[in-house]
C-alpha cells in the first residue's frame, strides 16, 4: 500500500513543491500535525477531562482546557517557526564513492529569529540549527555516495518541533542541488599504452607544457604549480618566473579503457586511480574511453574534465 | 528525537522549579517525609548533572520504591484511596527525577507535573489556589521549551517568557472551552478525599459536641435569596433531627431514615433561594421548613430533612422553594409518632416529676409548651458554652442545679420534659441565622452558627416548632452567637487571627465582606459551573437552546479567536513584497507581452538599454522608469510608490495595447 502510494505522492509533492535553487515556505508547503509526544499529551489532557468529569471539579476542566488551548495556540507557534523561512541551495563539490557528498543548505530568514529548524533526509538524523533574525544560517549536509554519476538526494525534510515539541511542522523541498561522484580510486598496475600508434618514431617533439624536459623560464601565470616556480630567480629580483618544462611527444601517456582487464567500473575506478596519480606527478596523459577521447594535458582542470567523464561514463548512453 | 540523551541545565533546573511549585500544595496533605524525599532527590540529580554522583542503579530504585511503599502504609494506614494514591503520585513524580536521563524522561515527568496539579485541585479549589497552579503549569511549559534543541533554550527566561505567553494567548480559547463545553455527570464513581478534617454536625449529639463546633468559624453554606432575606430570627435551617435518647445523647431514630416523605400542605408565601454548600461528608442537606427541591437534588426523609443519596463530599449547590408557614403531618396519629415520646427507662425522676406536674396544671399542650418556655424565660438560666458538668442525671442536674448551658442543653431539656409529659417531640438540630453580606443578597452560615431547637406534634396541628434559647439569650438568635456570649466565654478565642473576631473594625470587616463576596462569586460560578449551572446559563443567553447550535457557536468562536491570534503572530502584512519589487514585475511583464524578456542575473540598467534598442520609440519612457526605479532602490532615493506607478502607466500608454504575445 505504502509503496504503492509513494510514485503518487511524489507526483504531487513535485507539482505543490516544484525544485528549485531557493524555496520559501509558506503555507501550500507547510504540512503539521502533531507529533507522537503531542500525541502522548493528548491522552494525558483526556486523563484529566475524566478526572474532570468524574469529580466534577471545575478546576480540572479549567486546567485541561488550558492545556488543550495552549496546544491549539502552539500550532501557530510551530508554523510561524518555519512559515516564511527561505531555503537555498549551496554548491557542493564532487566526491568520490565511499566518500560523504556534501550538501550545502542556507537558510534565511528574512523576518524573525528561527529556534530548532531540523534538516536532512530521514531516516538518518537530522542537523538542528537556529537562523538569526534577519540573518543566514549555512547547514552542511551529507550523504553517503554509493553510485558514481549525479548523485541527486530525495527531497530534503526540513520540520521544526518547536517550542513545545507536541507538533511537527515539515516541508519536503527539492533544491535541485546534485553532486557528482567519481568513481572509487582503486590501486592496481597499468599497462601503460603510450602514444597512439607511432610508437616507432623516435623523434622528440617538444609539444605543450610536460613534465618531462626542461626548456627554460617563463613568466608566471595564476594557474601555474607553485612546485615549479624559480625561488632563486625570485630570490635575485627576477619576479616571478616559472620553470617550464616539454613533455615529450613520444611518450604521451594515454590511459586507455580497452586496454585494461576487469569489469568496466573495476577499470573506471583504476582509472581514476591513475588519474590522480599522475596529476599528482604533474605528468600529462590522455583518457580514452570508448566513444570519447580526451587529449593529453595536465593540470587540475584536465583531472577534473577526465574524472568527470569517468564519472558519467555509460550514463548518457 | 526526544529520545536523544541528555537533558540541558536550563531544562533541568526549570524542572526542579516547576517541581518545587507543584508540590507545594500538596505540602497540607502529604506526610513530612515527602519533603525529605524530595530533597534527597533533588540533590542527588544536580550531583548526577555535575558528575559527582551515578544514576541509581537496580537495587537501589528498588530499595527507594519499597521504602516509599512502606511510608505511605505506615503513614496513610492504606495504599488505596485518594490520598494514598494522591502521596504515591507526588512520590512517583519525585523519584522519577533520579532516573531521568533522556528527553523522553524529562517528558514524562512534566507530563506527571500536570496530573499532580490537577490532583491538588481535588484537596483544595479556592481562587487562591487556582491562580497559584498558574505558577506550576507555566514552570512545566518553560521546561517543556527548555528541552528543545535550541540555542533559545540554553538562556534561562526566554523559554519562560515564551511559555507565559503561550498561556496567556491561550486563555481566551480556555474560557470559551470553559463555558461551552457540555458537562456530564460522574461516569464512574471514585475514591474522594476523606472528610476527617471536616466539621460539621452528626447524627448524634451530646451537648459538648455543638460546643465544639461553636469554636469553628469554617463556613457551612450560603445561601443567597431571590428576594428579601428573611429576618435572622426566622433563619432556622434544619438539617435533621434527633429521636433517640439514651439519658445522655439525643441521636437519629431508625423511624427517620424512611424514605417516605411525610403528609404535609403548603400554607402562605413561599421563599426560594439557592444553597451552595460546603463538603460535609455527609448526606443530609439544609433547608429552611418546609423546603421543596427537585428529584435530582435530593429526597425529603420521612423526619422533613432532605437527605443525597451520596454523601457532600464537593462545593454543591442547589435550588430550595420553602414553604415556612406549612402545615406538618396534622393527620391523626402520623405513623412512627410513637418514637417521638421513647424515654429512657429510669433516671432523671425530679424532671419526670415537673413534666407530671406541669401536665396536671396544662391540659393543653400549647400551654404546657408554652409554661416550659416560661421557665426558662424567667428562672436565672445562663447561655454559656462553658457549662459546669453535668452528674449522671443530667438533665435534672441542668434543669434545677447548673442552669449553664447552650443551645444543646435547652432543647435537650425541654424535649425530655415534653415527652414525659406525653407531648411527642424531638431535637432538631442544624444552623440558626447567618452573615448578611449586605452587597451580595446572600447569607454565610458559618459552624459556630450550628444550633439546636425544639419541635413537638399535637394532633390537628402538626409538628410545631419552638426554640428554648431564645427565652435564656435572645441575642443569639437576633443577632448572633458573638452577642450572646458573655466575657468569660470569649468568641472564638482560640482563633485570635481570625477576621471574624475584629467586626467592629469596620475597614478590615469591609475587606473581609468583599473577599467573601469574590469567594461566593467564584464557588457560584466557576466552582458550581455544573450541568444545571450551564444549561441555565446558556439558556439566559441564547434562549432556547440545543447542543447543536452550542456546537456552532463554540466552533465558530473559536476560529475567530484563533483567527486573531494567527494575525496578530503571523503579521501577514509585513510580508508584502516591497512595492519597487512589484512595480519592477509589473514592468517586466509589460515589457515581456512585446517580447522583451529579462535574462536570468540580467540587472535593471542592461535590462532597459536593450528593452530601449529593441522598442526604440518608447526608449524614452523605458528610460524613466528605469532611472526611477534605480534611483528609489539603490541610490537611497525616496521611496515613492506613485512616482514608479506613473512612470510605468506612461510607458503603457506609450506602447501598442497587447493582451499577450
Amino acid at each position: 500500500m505504502r509503496a504503492a502510494l509513494k510514485p503518487l505522492w511524489r507526483r504531487w509533492l513535485a507539482k505543490r513543491i516544484p525544485p528549485a535553487a531557493s524555496v520559501r515556505l509558506n503555507q501550500r508547503r507547510i504540512f503539521i500535525l502533531p507529533s507522537r509526544v503531542g500525541a502522548v499529551f493528548a491522552v494525558a489532557l483526556l486523563l484529566m477531562l475524566l478526572v474532570g468529569i468524574n469529580y466534577q471539579n471545575s478546576l480540572a476542566y479549567g486546567l485541561t482546557f488550558l492545556l488543550v488551548s495552549v496546544f491549539v495556540v502552539t500550532i501557530l507557534h510551530t508554523y510561524r517557526n518555519l512559515a516564511g523561512l527561505v531555503l537555498k541551495a549551496g554548491g557542493g563539490g564532487a566526491v568520490f564513492v565511499g566518500e560523504h557528498a556534501r550538501f550545502r543548505v542556507r537558510l534565511e530568514s528574512p523576518e524573525r529569529e528561527r529556534q530548532a529548524v531540523a534538516l536532512g533526509w530521514p531516516p538518518s538524523d537530522l542537523v538542528v540549527r537556529d537562523v538569526p533574525r534577519q540573518g543566514q544560517t549555512e547547514v552542511d549536509l551529507s550523504q553517503p555516495a554509493v553510485r558514481r554519476g549525479w548523485l541527486r538526494p530525495e527531497r530534503l525534510r526540513v520540520e521544526s518541533r518547536f517550542p513545545l515539541g507536541l507538533l511537527v511542522a515539515w516541508s519536503w523541498v527539492d533544491l535541485d542541488q546534485a553532486v557528482l561522484v567519481y568513481p572509487r580510486p582503486l590501486e592496481g598496475e597499468l599497462p601503460l599504452s603510450a602514444g597512439l600508434g607511432d610508437e616507432e618514431e623516435e623523434g622528440m617533439r617538444a609539444r605543450g607544457q610536460g613534465a618531462d624536459d626542461f626548456q627554460g623560464l617563463r613568466e608566471y601565470q595564476p594557474g601555474d604549480s607553485k612546485r615549479r616556480l624559480d625561488w632563486k630567480a625570485y630570490s635575485r629580483g627576477q619576479g616571478l618566473l616559472v620553470k617550464d618544462f616539454a613533455m615529450l611527444s613520444g611518450r604521451d601517456l594515454w590511459l586507455d579503457f580497452d586496454s585494461l582487464g576487469g569489469d568496466s567500473e573495476q577499470r573506471l575506478s583504476l582509472l581514476c586511480h591513475w588519474v590522480l596519480q599522475f596529476t599528482e606527478r604533474q605528468q600529462a596523459f590522455g583518457l580514452q574511453l570508448p566513444g570519447q577521447v580526451i587529449a593529453p594535458d595536465y593540470g587540475e582542470g584536465h583531472r577534473d574534465a577526465c574524472l568527470r567523464a569517468l564519472a558519467l561514463f555509460g550514463a548518457r548512453a | 528525537m526526544s529520545s536523544l540523551p541528555g537533558i540541558p541545565r536550563i531544562a533541568l533546573t526549570w524542572l526542579l522549579v516547576a517541581q518545587v511549585l507543584v508540590i507545594v500544595p500538596h505540602l497540607v496533605h502529604l506526610p513530612l517525609w515527602m519533603i525529605a524525599l524530595w530533597l534527597g532527590a533533588a540533590g542527588w540529580r544536580v550531583q548526577i548533572f555535575r558528575m559527582r554522583a551515578r544514576y541509581p542503579n537496580g537495587w537501589a530504585k528498588g530499595g527507594l520504591v519499597l521504602l516509599v511503599l512502606a511510608g505511605i502504609l505506615l503513614s496513610r494506614g492504606t495504599l488505596v484511596g485518594l490520598d494514598a494514591a494522591s502521596v504515591l503520585l507526588i512520590a512517583t513524580f519525585t523519584l522519577k527525577l533520579l532516573e531521568m536521563r533522556t528527553r523522553r524522561d524529562a517528558l514524562v515527568l512534566i507530563f506527571l507535573g500536570f496530573f499532580c496539579v490537577v490532583t491538588a485541585y481535588l484537596f483544595e479549589d479556592g481562587i487562591l489556589a487556582a491562580l497559584y497552579s498558574l505558577l506550576p503549569v507555566t514552570a512545566l511549559l518553560t521546561a517543556l521549551v527548555g528541552l528543545q534543541h535550541s540555542g533559545f533554550a540554553e538562556r534561562p527566561w526566554p523559554p519562560l517568557r515564551l511559555a507565559g505567553g503561550l498561556v496567556l494567548q491561550a486563555v481566551p480559547l480556555m474560557l470559551l472551552l470553559f463555558v461551552f463545553f457540555p458537562r456530564m455527570g460522574p461516569l464512574w464513581s471514585l475514591p474522594l478525599p476523606n472528610d476527617k478534617g471536616v466539621t460539621g454536625l452528626s447524627d448524634s449529639m451530646e451537648p459538648a459536641d455543638i460546643a465544639e463546633l461553636s469554636r469553628s468559624s469554617a463556613l457551612a453554606f450560603r445561601a443567597s435569596f431571590e428576594s428579601e432575606v428573611p429576618p435572622r430570627g426566622q433563619l432556622y435551617w434544619r438539617a435533621l433531627t434527633l429521636e433517640r435518647f439514651d439519658g445522655r445523647r439525643w441521636s437519629q431514630s431508625g423511624y427517620a431514615d424512611v424514605p417516605v416523605a411525610p403528609q404535609w400542605s403548603k400554607a402562605g408565601a413561599p421563599l426560594d433561594y439557592n444553597i451552595i454548600m460546603q463538603p460535609s461528608g455527609k448526606r443530609w442537606l439544609y433547608a429552611l421548613d418546609v423546603g421543596e427541591m427537585a428529584q435530582d437534588s435530593g429526597r425529603m426523609m420521612n423526619d422533613f430533612r432532605w437527605q443525597r443519596l451520596r454523601p457532600v463530599d464537593r462545593p454543591l449547590l442547589y435550588q430550595v422553594r420553602s414553604w415556612p408557614e406549612a402545615v406538618r403531618q396534622a393527620q391523626a396519629e402520623p405513623p412512627g409518632i410513637r418514637q417521638a415520646l421513647q424515654l429512657p427507662q429510669q433516671g432523671d425522676p425530679r424532671s419526670r416529676a415537673w413534666a407530671a406536674e406541669l401536665k396536671a396544671q396544662y391540659p393543653q399542650s400549647d400551654a404546657l409548651v408554652a409554661a416550659v418556655l416560661q421557665h426558662f424565660n424567667r428562672e436565672p438560666y445562663v447561655y454559656t458554652l462553658r457549662p459546669q458538668p453535668l452528674g449522671s442525671d443530667s438533665v435534672d442536674d441542668f434543669l434545677f442545679n447548673t442552669r449553664r448551658g447552650f443551645c444543646a442543653h435547652y432543647a435537650g431539656a425541654m424535649t425530655f420534659v415534653l415527652r414525659a409529659a406525653g407531648i411527642p417531640a424531638r431535637v432538631v438540630a442544624g444552623y440558626q441565622g447567618g452573615e448578611l453580606n449586605p452587597s451580595g443578597n446572600y447569607i454565610q452560615v458559618r459552624q459556630f452558627d450550628a444550633h439546636a431547637w425544639v419541635e413537638y406534634w399535637q394532633p390537628g396541628q402538626g409538628w410545631r416548632s419552638v426554640d428554648p434559647t431564645f427565652q435564656v439569650a435572645p441575642e443569639r438568635i437576633e443577632q448572633g452567637l458573638e452577642e450572646a456570649l458573655t466575657e468569660e466565654d470569649g468568641f472564638l478565642d482560640d482563633q485570635p487571627f481570625s477576621p471574624l473576631r475584629y467586626r467592629e473594625l469596620a475597614w478590615l470587616n469591609q475587606l473581609r465582606m468583599s473577599w467573601e463576596n469574590l469567594n461566593y462569586g467564584w464557588q457560584r460560578w466557576v466552582l458550581g459551573y455544573q450541568g444545571e449551572q450551564q444549561l441555565k446559563l446558556l439558556q439566559n443567553w441564547f434562549g432556547s437552546f440545543d447542543w447543536q447550535r452550542l456546537a456552532l457557536v463554540l466552533v465558530g468562536t473559536g476560529a475567530l479567536l484563533i483567527g486573531l491570534l494567527a494575525l496578530c503572530l503571523l503579521k501577514p502584512w509585513q510580508q508584502r513584497p516591497d512595492p519597487q519589487r512589484q512595480a519592477f514585475r509589473k514592468y517586466e511583464r509589460l515589457l515581456a507581452r512585446h517580447d522583451v524578456r529579462r535574462e536570468a542575473g540580467e540587472g535593471a540598467r542592461s535590462f532597459a538599454l536593450r528593452a530601449a534598442q529593441q522598442l526604440p520609440e518608447q526608449a524614452a519612457q523605458i528610460e524613466t522608469f528605469a532611472r526611477c526605479f534605480e534611483q528609489q532602490r539603490y541610490a537611497g532615493g525616496p521611496a515613492s510608490r506613485d512616482a514608479l506607478r506613473k512612470a510605468l502607466s506612461d510607458l503603457r500608454s506609450a506602447l501598442p495595447w497587447r493582451l499577450s504575445r
